[in-house]
């Protein structure tokens, strides 16, 4: 069960900013945090992204294999869309993540897993103590760059 | 495979009432708002895993995107009384 890595590994490159995310993101540095990893804690709360993407996309393969992948890639789209989004972060995220976790599933890594594996890392990231992850995000942010 | 679904589901349930306790214990609002984002991933999770059923994906994608706009909403709403 430990795809907590791989899921924050491929949430990381957004940072398209919704206008209460950036309101997330000033509050969570008043409280000692990072301004950029507050954007993108922000950005995760505020409209459905590839997290919710990776979330819903396991959930699919879990219960009725690509096609239920797609669907929930095309929940994301209408979802983006409503909260004012583009939509372009979520939808091509919760493709990927079909593609990726109906692979792995021929190397042992089952659709639960990734369900257990996404709700941990945003447990990781959004619970347990905000200035702590907000720099840890926009260390990893800056190592991509 | 059944005793697998039942420990995901004891994960999935021990977090969702973690973060519930922060959000209950949080004083700011716009700081609430990323632990109610960690309980609603974790609703729906539980959602799927009691009912694997396509129809139940369903249930689980509204009840998410629900929970992100009523978020975006809030936060949406702060932001505009912190401007004007």
């Amino acid at each position: 069960m430990l795809c907590v890595t791989v899921d924050l590994f491929f949430r990381l490159p957004e940072d398209g900013i919704v206008s209460g995310a950036t309101a997330i993101g000033n509050a969570i540095e008043k409280g000692g945090g990072d301004i950029s990893g507050g954007y993108l804690m922000g950005n995760i709360v505020s409209s459905p992204d590839a997290s919710a993407g990776t979330l819903l996309a396991a959930c699919g393969v879990t219960v009725a294999g690509i096609p239920g992948g797609l669907f929930a890639a095309l929940l994301i789209y209408i979802g983006s869309r409503v909260c004012c989004d583009k939509g372009y972060a979520g939808t091509s995220g919760a493709v990927i993540a079909t593609f990726i976790i109906f692979l792995s599933g021929f190397i042992g890594f089952q659709g639960i897993d990734f369900i257990v594996g996404v709700v941990l890392s945003i447990l990781l990231i959004q619970g347990i103590w905000h200035p702590f992850s907000s720099r840890l995000i926009e260390r990893i942010w800056r190592y991509r760059f | 495979m059944e005793v697998q679904i039942l420990i995901a589901l004891q994960i999935c349930v021990v977090v969702a009432i973690y973060a519930a306790f922060r959000v209950v214990f949080e004083k700011n609002t716009l700081r609430k708002l990323p632990f109610l984002n960690v309980v609603s991933f974790a609703v729906s999770g539980i959602i799927v895993l009691i009912i694997p059923q396509p129809l139940a994906l369903l249930a689980a994608g509204a009840y998410l995107i629900g929970t992100a706009l009523g978020s975006n909403a809030i936060a949406s709403t702060l932001a505009g009384d912190e401007e004007g």
